[in-house]
């Protein structure tokens, strides 16, 4: 009888460590987080119960130092030919138990992506912040500090406003930046993260690529405040507040890659997310094709087991399609993020032009097709026992989260027709 | 009319009464949800009960359909479907699901207490718990999927009963396990059972919450509507005389699901006029690509808004329309009808599928404040898709509809 591991991917595109990385997390999710996951949403702003997962997996399964080089104590990923695949089969493992878990586990590496990646691996940096996941059994979180309050999505419009709209400013004091701004929604913000990813201009409105600055924050540091946790529709397992910073002063090597590389390395932080994005989904989708297979059947209608009618098998039938496509899409988006050799560049306009367009899909038909799920479940579909209405509500957060709908559809158009005013 | 301007009604078919019931439930939406809701968000017992307090006692959606004299309001015919829509549609904008569990009621009431149907003996009865100074709501049980808890073999268009019945006297026992009603399966004042009634087709028998052998588990946790505590009921052989039976056959059941379609639809209206006045907020103040472009004025944008605005506009004339045909089976025929049924299933798909795209899109263009609790539209959004789920499961619905147009005969 066909399973979730039935679905197909490119077998040949998948990484050494594709089957023990799985293994390790499916045996995790199964354990630590399936039974407990109908709770999440009554612990969303303590983390009770999420976080003695998180620690379970992150610190003593030691999956937060993958990224790292082997040199300070990482598993080397940043550098291996398997970034993608890998991080695919990890993020889709944890969505299928709880997407909000792949996200803020996924968001760990987002800031580390622009010191860890080759070919611009920041070794100093590496070396100051590995000890910090590697030296502990507990979780320890990154978040990026992206959106602002005045601009929205603007910030990741890199290619339209080239960084003018960002109001948060680094200047350089002798050798530290001092940092002012307030930033909205990280993904591992509300106290969560121990290190912040901060996206600064130290020339308010200018679009010189050089201006773009993106500097590592330890959240301890005086002057970094955060708010309570922002109660949403889903995500419980992801906590998102303000932060603000007033005065903060870290050492000038906190800046990841530098003037002009910041710029062009961000935008691989946009790939990779988009990427994981793609593996949130197809991990949720099956997670609710577990749950169909169940409820279709148990239930009857017209006095034959759900399945057996032939309506209901054309949704389910579309279900599995659009899953076997998005898990196709993703995970060629993943092998293009392991083969820029093959493709080009993460970082450039063209590949965040395609993940976007895979990301923007994947999700339109997840939240479509969940969406006939809940109502072929009837009232079973809003019932949280069966947990669809959880995946139903966090892939809705899922499609919209990195800038929205609309801004995927102008980078897509932007690169495909040559657009130059979006 | 609130929004007439906007999205215009047929507003020959509005009486003065109904003008003067939105006046009030609208305030009501404002004093009592709304300027709440920031503070208490959902929360049952500070927010939501007294709000429905206020409306269904003191203000009176519960008693509408009884007699003055007794407490009520007086409205006892058909034209009564007008005023629910326009009522509902208000109530639903302050919040939906509070419009679902009068949607219910109103059904419920709608099988004793409207013409032709009015029952004295049974509104007399129930004048103590409709026109008292608690809360009283009714709650359908109808058919859904079978599987395991089934109790009936016997199906309504494909969908068995969740309930059996044994003839028990002058009237019947009713025996069902984890049976799941539409709405407040922990507080309903009272149920309003279908089953099976062999040759007669379906019945419906009311049931109140006291009833012996009948019981409730914990409140179940769902995607949406805060202000129904639902819950399975357990029925072990409870007994019902035969004056509590409120209908049998098919025509009857089909007019009490046609009056339900209706309420659900004109509570989903409220929930998208809701949903446009946050988007209208959202699009008016946000600017975005850099600093020069209001958000409504961007054409991608303006051209989902106008999508929006499309659906809630048709959606509105639609549920005003089934209204009015509810109201005046003069005009249009029996409430009970097939074509009636169908029209009122239709409506109701129509209008909750068009208000999950126009949500969708919205929260879409609204990005994280869209799922943000904050800025209320997430709510709508989950309250709407449970209302769509669990009042026909779509299989079901399709099914009718294309038996009634298309004459198919073995679905």
């Amino acid at each position: 009888m066909p399973g979730i591991d039935d679905f197909t991917r490119p077998v040949e595109y998948l990484s050494p460590l594709d089957r023990s990385l799985g293994e390790i997390v499916r045996s995790w999710a199964e354990k630590e987080v399936l039974p407990y996951r109908r709770e999440y949403d009554e612990d969303w702003e303590e983390h009770r119960l999420i976080e003695p997962a998180f620690d379970r997996l992150m610190g003593e399964l030691g999956l937060q130092r993958v990224l790292f080089p082997e040199e300070v104590g990482g598993w080397g990923l940043g550098h291996s030919d398997y970034l993608g695949t890998g991080s695919y089969r990890m993020f889709e493992e944890i969505a299928r138990a709880d997407s909000a878990m792949a996200v803020a586990f996924g968001v760990v590496f987002w800031p580390l992506i622009m010191i860890c990646n080759e070919p611009h691996v920041n070794m100093r940096l590496c070396e100051e912040f590995a000890p910090m996941f590697i030296e502990t059994n507990k979780a320890v979180f990154t978040a990026n500090a992206m959106t602002e309050p005045q601009g929205g999505a603007d910030i990741e419009n890199m290619d339209l406003l080239g960084g003018s709209t960002i109001e948060t400013c680094a200047i350089l004091e002798g050798d530290e930046w001092v940092i002012n701004g307030h930033k909205l929604w990280p993904t591992n913000s509300a106290g969560v993260a121990d290190l912040f990813g901060v996206v600064c201009t130290t020339s308010p409105g200018s679009t010189d690529p050089e201006e773009f600055a993106f500097i590592f924050v330890p959240a301890d540091t005086e002057g970094v405040t955060q708010g309570k946790p922002y109660q949403k529709a889903g995500m419980a397992a992801d906590k998102n507040s303000d932060i603000w910073f007033e005065n903060v002063r870290v050492p000038s090597w906190y800046r990841a890659c530098g003037p002009g590389d910041d710029f062009k390395y961000f935008k691989e932080i946009i790939s990779l997310g988009s990427m994981g994005t793609i593996a949130f989904v197809s991990g949720a989708m099956m997670n609710i094709y577990e749950i169909l297979r169940e409820f279709c059947e148990e239930k009857t209608f017209r006095g034959r087991p759900l399945k057996e009618n032939d309506d209901v098998a054309g949704v389910l039938a579309d279900f599995v399609r659009d899953l076997e496509v998005i898990r196709v899409i993703g995970y060629q988006a993943a092998r293009m993020m392991d083969r820029p050799d093959l493709y080009g560049d993460r970082w450039s306009e063209e590949m965040v032009a395609k993940t976007r367009a895979f990301k923007y899909f994947a999700a339109d038909k997840a939240v479509e097709n969940v969406g006939l799920v809940m109502n072929l479940m009837g009232a079973h579909g809003s019932d949280r026992v069966r947990d669809v209405e959880k995946h139903w509500r966090d892939l809705k957060i899922v499609q919209l989260w990195m800038g929205g709908k609309q801004l995927c559809q102008m980078e897509v158009a932007r690169w495909f027709f040559d657009c130059e005013t979006l | 009319m609130k929004y007439q301007e906007i999205f215009p009604v047929p507003c020959e078919w509005v009486q003065d009464i109904d003008e003067s019931m939105v006046e009030t439930v609208a305030r009501w939406g404002e004093q009592e949800v709304v300027s709440g809701r920031l503070e208490h968000t959902e929360d049952y017992d500070k927010l939501l009960l007294p709000a429905i307090h206020k409306l269904f006692c003191d203000i009176g959606l519960q008693s509408m359909l009884w007699p003055e004299e007794s407490g009520g309001g007086g409205l006892e015919t058909a034209e009564v479907a007008m005023t629910v829509a326009v009522a509902l549609e208000q109530v639903g904008t302050a919040d939906t699901s509070i419009g679902f569990l009068f949607a219910n009621t109103f059904a419920v009431q709608s099988t004793f207490a409207v013409e032709p149907h009015r029952n004295e003996e049974l509104l007399a009865e129930l004048a103590p718990v409709f026109c008292g100074d608690d809360v009283a709501v009714g709650s359908l049980v109808l058919p859904g999927y079978g599987g395991s808890n089934a109790a009936a073999r016997e199906e309504f268009y494909g969908l068995p009963y969740q309930v059996s019945a044994e003839r028990h006297g002058e009237g019947w026992a009713l025996s069902g396990e984890a049976v799941r009603p539409q709405c407040s399966g922990k507080n309903a004042a009272v149920f309003a059972v279908a089953f099976d009634a062999g040759d007669g087709g379906p019945a419906v028998a009311l049931l109140g919450e006291g009833a012996k052998r009948l019981s409730s588990g914990e409140p179940i946790k769902k995607t949406g509507l805060a202000a129904s505590l639902n819950a399975d009921l357990d029925l072990k052989g409870v007994e019902v005389g035969g004056g509590r039976v409120v209908l049998t056959g098919e025509d009857r059941f089909r007019e009490m699901l046609s009056f339900y379609y209706m309420s659900c639809a004109a509570t989903i209206l409220g929930s998208l006029l809701a949903a446009y006045e946050i988007l209208k907020e959202w699009g008016n103040t946000r600017v975005i690509k850099g600093k020069g472009q209001v958000f409504k004025e961007n054409p991608l944008d303006a051209a989902l808004m106008g999508r929006a605005a499309s659906r809630i506009a048709t959606s509105r004339v639609l549920t005003y329309t089934l209204a009015r045909m509810l109201s005046r089976p003069d005009i249009y025929g029996p409430a009970g009808s097939q074509g009636m049924f169908n029209t009122a299933t239709a409506t109701f798909k129509q209008v909750a599928g068009a208000a999950m795209l126009s949500m969708n899109n919205a929260m879409e263009m609204m990005a994280s404040a869209g799922y943000a609790t904050e800025w209320n539209l997430e709510r709508y959004w989950r309250d709407v898709k449970t209302i769509e789920g669990t009042v026909i499961p779509e299989t079901a619905a399709w099914a009718m509809l294309a038996r009634h147009y298309f004459g198919c005969r073995t679905l």
